[in-house]
């Protein structure tokens, strides 16, 4: 290090807010010594919209569009987790029509979450070619859900006691050709990526996180399931009608970020399974529940829904005061608890191994900033 | 059975309260009131059977603050919310030695209601901009004002 009388000392290297792979505007004061960091420190809220404040000031039912505009990336688990709480305030029951719509729908979401996920984190990692056919299979949920809701990412879809529009059999038939399509592409994925020698390099045995870990940073979803926890909402504490379908939970090893890599991969083949058995035995019958009243005016209390999403676990928690509006509500958001484990991830390690530790992450920033 | 065990190690700690919650109306398992300067034995208690803290929420009402720890279990269901008054002018403590993961949520709590914590160790503002001078969860707080 001190050849030609250089001296070596330490300086701060800025990554981000506007940088390809910190997703959206997330901001890492980095403190260097030559190429390695001895400490990170992340700093957060350039998106921060105040959703929580927001919430005070509008009543419930016009908070809903609020809630696809957390976790863009998937938006119905959002909706899922907030109409939940509020039935759950109202005492109302969702007819079982429409909770597998809301299955259907919520899980082709966290398809096209994971897809986008496995094309940027390629791309963070320097192959450009994924991200291509990612897209591709991607547009063509955005295409299902766009006829199905009207819109392509800010879904507001979902409604107190159900869901206001039912499915066809143009989108049955559209869903049951995309499970075929990608099930046929997964394989593609698996031999194109997983078992590049390059991307194993990057991936393997870079950002570890013990067990141990994971309880003291509150960390869910793939990132305690890549460490080797079972967690998932769906099974844990089972919500909707998620009970009557048959499927795994992935589970990693070592907790490196190709452990969570594999995780989020194969968990798009458990949602492929999850659609198509929700297509199978879809009954019939109403979709809204009955006498949904038009003013909205829970009676004081409190109450905490968790859904699984993309990222892991988001909580919904409500305080109601007698009132149309809600008292307080906080959003638990996964990818929060997540990233707060950075700064002891990053210690030690190259720059370039940071960007694949992030991706591993699989941050959405404006979910954090709210 | 993990339910007792939280019992269990929360009883010697002479909380205010510890019953079992309505689960199909609140979502929690168990409801625990205590004093903010009783958290860090709390916080002790939950870890050595496991838990993780899953959210830290902060509420503003005109006598007091109310912080509320929930708690959840990676291996069996049981959620735990832990609530503590914190009267307006005191400090609440921080357990961010025991769960490195409420640190930010000490320093959301911190940012959005000026709720100081005791003890924790980088208490900056982490949503909003450094150098705000509001707190903007604070019922008091109108959006308008900030904007003039």
């Amino acid at each position: 290090m001190l050849e030609r009388g250089l001296e070596e000392k330490t300086y701060v290297l800025n990554l981000g807010p506007q940088h390809p792979s910190t997703h959206g505007v997330l901001r890492v004061e980095l403190h260097m010594e030559g190429e390695f960091i001895i400490k990170a420190d992340p700093d957060i809220g350039y998106g921060h919209r105040g959703h929580e404040h927001m919430a005070e000031n509008r009543t419930y039912a016009q908070y809903l569009p609020n809630m696809a505009r957390v976790d863009y990336l998937h938006a119905l688990a959002y909706n899922q987790g907030y109409c939940m709480a509020v039935e759950k305030l109202l005492g109302l029951t969702v007819p079982e029509r429409g909770e597998y719509i809301r299955v259907i729908t919520a899980e082709l979401n966290r398809l096209t979450s994971h897809l986008l996920w496995l094309g940027a984190y390629l791309l963070d990692l320097g192959a450009f070619t994924p991200i291509l056919y990612t897209f591709d299979d991607r547009e063509n949920v955005l295409d299902l859900l766009d006829y199905l809701t009207g819109s392509r990412l800010t879904y507001c879809f979902y409604r107190f006691g159900g869901v206001p529009v039912d499915i066809d059999d143009d989108f049955t038939d559209g869903c049951r050709k995309f499970i075929q399509r990608l099930r046929s592409r997964l394989p593609d994925y698996d031999n194109l990526v997983t078992k590049n020698v390059i991307f194993i390099h990057r991936t393997k045995d870079i950002g570890i996180i013990t067990k141990d870990q994971c309880i003291k940073y509150g960390l869910t979803g793939p990132m305690a399931r890549g460490s080797g926890i079972p967690y998932d909402i769906r099974r844990v504490e089972p919500y909707s009608v998620y009970p009557q379908f048959d499927f795994e939970i992935p589970i990693g090893e070592q907790g490196d970020a190709l452990d969570r890599y594999m995780v989020r991969l194969r968990e798009m083949e458990q949602s492929l399974r999850i659609v198509e058995q929700a297509l199978d035995k879809i009954p019939s019958g109403p979709i809204m529940a009955e006498k949904v009243p038009k003013r909205l005016k829970p009676a004081a209390g409190e109450v905490y829904t968790a859904v699984e999403s993309a990222r892991g676990e988001f909580g919904c928690y409500i305080v109601s005061a007698g009132d149309t509006k809600p008292y307080r509500i906080k959003l638990r958001v996964p990818s929060f608890g997540n990233l707060s484990i950075l700064p002891e991830l990053a210690v030690d390690t190259l720059v370039a191994d940071l960007v694949a530790i992030i991706g591993s992450i699989d941050v959405v920033v404006p979910e954090i900033d709210r | 059975m993990l339910q007792a065990n939280i019992q269990k190690n929360l009883a010697p700690l002479n909380l205010e309260q510890v019953a079992a919650g309505d689960y199909a109306k609140t979502g929690y398992h168990l409801e625990v009131a205590a004093a903010p300067e009783q958290m860090p034995a709390v916080a002790q208690a939950m870890l050595s059977l496991g838990c993780f803290l899953e959210s830290l929420s902060g509420l503003h009402y005109p006598e007091h603050f109310t912080l509320v720890y929930h708690f959840a279990n990676f291996g069996e269901l049981c959620r735990t919310a832990v609530h503590v008054k914190v009267p307006l002018d005191q400090e609440a403590v921080s357990i961010s030695h025991i769960y490195p993961g409420a640190n930010w949520y000490e320093r959301e709590a911190y940012d959005l209601f000026g709720l100081r914590f005791a003890g924790h160790p980088d208490l900056r503002r982490i949503l909003l901009p450094f150098d705000a001078d509001f707190h903007p969860l604070l019922k008091k707080f109108e959006a308008s004002q900030a904007d003039a």
